[in-house]
């Protein structure tokens, strides 16, 4: 069954906010691809219900609850209220004559409230807001309805008040002998009450001329509390009541129940509009109408390393032996002035110097010395200083002390940094007995 | 019907030159350079850019060469003529594919014998060695279109010997410096990718069309993120009981902290909005850092004298007159005065000094009794009284968004804001700024308050273009 405006948009503003708790990439990605996939088929992006139906949206019409139930209790109480009130304007005691004009009044007074009641849903105003509170826990779109619902639901107990009303009247014309008159303190005349009565049956004396009191019967049922005397002819003065029930099913049942059609199309209407300028629902055509562009997950993210010791914690570099700049790193001389002792040889390898020339250094470090390799401690560690170790440990003696050390950025400086110091660490802990050290 | 080859673009180099921030940047996605300890991508990530599930390219992230020596001395050694190098750069991966050894060397040639471009990153702060001749001598002998990128990392300057060296092995040699280049670098940088290979031209200028739209949308989502957060802290209050007998200092006090608490929970929920919204994940783990300096909160003096105004700027905005905090009076009244702003401001900011003698923030809100009841009266305290807390708020979420919007997604920096000693109010026209006043006096009080959500959306829209230009004039 299709969604009603009303709960159409109470479904939406319960969806936009859930929608708020979603990342704006899903709710672009999910909107885009409905949109797409109607696309396919040549048809223009979901409307609101199709869409609400796509994203499988839970209902909202919970929050309609309230009124629905205040709706019905209104309704009946309309119902019974009609029906005590025409009894109460029915009653007559022993010779009493029912007065017209009262009936009159009531209806004009019906019509009246019914009018009122649409110029104030039609305004927007809600003078009777207190009575309904700030609505806590209700979506506050709902209460920019409240001046429709509430119409509607009046509008509902006010027609359910007209069809009992009238209904008690016909079993009351039907069931008892009623005595209609009519009487009032204006000073008026049979002929202007007439002409009254003819104009009020305008709608109806064309096609139902029996329900058009005429002259005579006018004249005849004027009474006067203190006058006494009986009516001419006590069987006419039934007579009025095709007329009253005209009167009541035109200018009180059939208003109310055009307004009350009125009513439910001025909320439909309203919800369409508040619907239409939700903020979520140019956000959401929007999605629709834009590509989604979409640039990879994002890669897992890696775990912190092991503790690494504090830089302070290193062991110096030996007092003297062999230092191999790699790659170049640091300056000739660092490398002279790096050990207590003067180094024996200052050797490259690495970089740009061919493998050859790498096998040739290794032989020259073979003075049975430790042997000390600078490195650029902020370019990671590749393989060819790890193949380069492990030609080391191979080619030299096997108690020859091999220790790295890594230089700061300056190419001068040792290095301190703790993550940096982390990979070294665990790439010397993948080539021991290498070891880390600094100056 | 053959498919048409969709654009591959392996980023490679030598180790920790910056492949990763490139790739970061490129692909809108910081996950990849904070997520990986320098030197130890060891598998490819693949980056696809789609379009509505249609791919456009691809960046290939791969690990740094780790023996290229090694490799070049195995190349030459199997081939024996330049007629046969591609097919024995294909030899060598089939023969070392599952060595350890060459683990990565193979992983960063497979992609690109399978149709890849070459993308190859230098650092260009630090001086060119030979030691990388190597490595772009094996790409020279995959025979694929190439061109390098110099990347900074530091704060050297090599790059005119870094373009000499890398001109003689790649077709063409751009600077991009991927933690600092604006958005529109990147989209020239992948347009220069175009001209690796005629065919690619065309998806990649349809990406760059793609990727500048999804700017200007999350442009107007992020102003509008600003103006529904502004809607909320402008009309906020929190509720409570006054008993006939209980202490009024007391329940203002606690309202009151109630108050700024959900104001400041609101705009970390706004930042944590727009840094979504830009793919900036990982800000919020150095939320830390993140923060702004101690004491300089929504509710300092210093957020106040920054992005606040004075009461004679409330009083005559749109007039062309009035003292913006920090702001030169000459400025707005572009440049006629004649150095009278200099007074004038000075009088101006004094006006503004005696109305903020005492703290700002104590002068945000007070309690008000909304109806009584027998025993006591339900009490507020809020929406705020004070019109410039809508500018503080307004400006500090503007320079928010200007930072997360201009950050690329290789930084690794902390955000900071910077001061000024003008008001980005200057820029914004006389008639923009009696509206965005207007709205901001008159916020919208519900959802559907279409009019007055529209007013200020509009208001914020065009304070984020002015916000936009002044930063450009600071910077």
């Amino acid at each position: 069954m299709p969604l009603s405006p009303v709960r159409r948009l109470l479904d939406f503003d319960a969806q936009y906010r859930r929608d708020q708790q979603h990342t704006p990439d899903f709710l672009h990605r999910r909107d885009r691809r409905l949109a797409l996939a109607r696309e396919q088929d040549g048809a223009p992006p979901p409307d609101a219900a199709a869409w609400l139906s796509a994203v499988d949206a839970p209902g909202a019409g919970a929050a309609l609850r309230p009124w629905r139930r205040g709706r019905a209790a209104l309704t009946l109480a309309g119902a019974v209220l009609g029906v005590l009130t025409m009894l109460g304007v029915l009653y007559v005691d022993g010779q009493g004559r029912i007065n017209v004009t009262l009936i009159l009044a009531l209806a004009l007074l019906q019509l009246l409230l019914a009018l009122a009641t649409t110029a104030q849903a039609l305004s927007g105003r809600r003078p009777w807001g207190r009575l309904l509170g700030r609505g806590d826990g209700a979506p506050p779109v709902l209460r920019q309805l409240h001046p429709q619902l509430a119409a509607r639901a009046a509008h509902g107990a006010g027609l359910a008040f007209a069809a009992t009303a009238l209904l008690t009247l016909l079993v009351q014309v039907l069931v008892r002998d009623l005595a209609f008159g009519w009487s009032t303190t204006l000073q008026t005349s049979a002929p202007a009450y007439h002409a009254l009565v003819e104009q009020l049956a305008w709608p109806w004396r064309g096609w139902l001329p029996g329900a058009v009191p005429g002259l005579e019967l006018v004249e005849q049922s004027r009474y006067f509390r203190l006058g006494g005397e009986a009516p001419a002819d006590p069987e006419r003065l039934g007579a009025w009541w095709p007329f009253l029930a005209m009167l009541w099913l035109c200018y009180v049942l059939l208003p109310r129940l055009i307004l009350l059609g009125l009513a439910r199309l001025h909320l439909n209407h309203r919800a369409g509009v508040l619907l239409r300028r939700h903020p979520g629902w140019a956000a959401l055509r929007q999605r629709f109408a834009t590509p989604w562009v979409d640039s990879g997950p994002a890669p897992v993210a890696a775990g912190a390393g092991p503790a690494v010791p504090p830089a302070d914690t290193l062991a110096p570099p030996p007092e003297s032996g062999v230092v191999i700049r790699w790659a170049g790193a640091g300056s000739a001389d660092l490398a002279r002035n790096l050990l207590q002792d003067a180094p024996m040889q200052v050797l490259e390898a690495g970089g740009s110097a061919s493998l050859e020339q790498d096998r040739d250094t290794l032989t020259r470090a073979d003075l049975g010395l430790p042997v000390v390799v600078l490195t650029r401690g902020w370019e990671p560690p590749t393989g060819e200083l790890a193949d380069f170790l492990d030609d080391a440990r191979h080619s030299l003696p096997a108690n020859t002390d091999i220790v790295l050390l890594p230089l700061a950025a300056d190419d001068q400086t040792a290095l301190v940094d703790g993550a940096l110091l982390a990979q070294w660490q665990r790439f010397v802990d993948r080539h021991r007995p290498v070891r880390l050290c600094r100056p | 019907m053959s498919e048409r080859p969709l654009p591959r673009f392996a980023v490679v180099g030598h180790p920790n030159k910056g492949k990763s921030s490139i790739v970061a940047t490129l692909a809108q996605n910081d996950g990849i350079a904070i997520a990986l300890e320098p030197g130890t991508t060891r598998e490819n990530g693949h980056y696809p850019l789609r379009v509505d599930d249609r791919l456009l390219y691809e960046l290939i992230d791969t690990p740094g060469f780790q023996r290229p020596r090694r490799v070049l001395a195995w190349l030459q050694a199997h081939s024996l003529s330049a007629s046969d190098r591609p097919d024995t750069v294909r030899a060598f991966v089939t023969q070392h594919r599952d060595d350890p050894r060459f683990h990565d060397e193979c992983q960063l040639l497979t992609p690109i014998l399978e149709g890849a471009g070459i993308l190859y990153v230098v650092d260009g702060a630090v001086p060119y060695s030979r030691e990388q001749e190597a490595e772009m001598e094996i790409l020279r002998w995959t025979g694929r279109p190439s061109l390098a990128l110099i990347n900074r990392i530091g704060a050297g300057d090599h790059l005119a010997d870094w373009r000499a060296a890398l001109g003689q092995y790649f077709q063409i040699v751009r600077d991009f410096d991927a933690v600092h280049a604006p958005f529109e670098a990147h989209l020239s940088l992948l347009r220069g990718f175009g001209q690796l290979a005629p065919e690619w031209e065309a998806p990649l200028e349809e990406a760059t069309h793609h990727l500048r739209d999804q700017r200007r949308h999350r442009q107007h989502q992020a102003l509008q993120l600003i103006a529904a957060a502004l809607a909320d802290m402008l009309t906020h209050r929190e509720t409570g009981r006054l008993r006939d007998d209980g202490n009024r200092d007391a329940l203002e006090h606690e309202l009151g902290q109630r108050w700024r608490d959900w104001q400041r929970q609101r705009e970390q929920r706004l930042r944590r909005d727009v840094e979504a919204l830009y793919q900036h994940r990982h800000l919020r783990r150095r939320e830390q850092a993140l923060a702004w300096q101690p004491g300089s909160d929504l509710f300092s003096e210093q957020a106040r004298r920054t992005w606040g105004v004075s009461r004679t700027y409330l009083a005559t905005a749109g007039f062309g007159a009035g003292a913006l905090g920090g702001a030169g009076i000459d400025a707005l009244a572009a440049g006629h005065s004649l150095g009278a702003g200099a007074l004038i401001g000075g009088v101006l900011g004094a006006a503004g000094s005696v109305f903020y003698g005492g703290k700002y923030a104590d002068k945000l809100g007070a309690l008000k009794v909304l109806e009584r009841f027998t025993g006591g009266a339900e009490a507020a305290f809020g929406p705020v009284r004070d019109p410039q807390f809508g500018y503080v708020v307004l400006g500090r979420a503007l320079e928010h968004w200007h930072q997360v919007s201009h950050r690329n997604h290789a930084g690794r920096d902390p955000l900071t804001l910077d001061g000024a000693d003008r008001h980005w109010l200057e820029q914004l026209p006389r008639g923009e700024r009696q509206r965005l006043q207007k709205a901001l006096l008159d916020p919208p009080r519900e959802p559907g308050d279409v009019k007055r959500r529209d007013a200020l959306e509009s208001a914020v829209v065009q304070a984020g273009e002015a916000f936009l230009l002044w930063r450009v004039g600071v910077s």
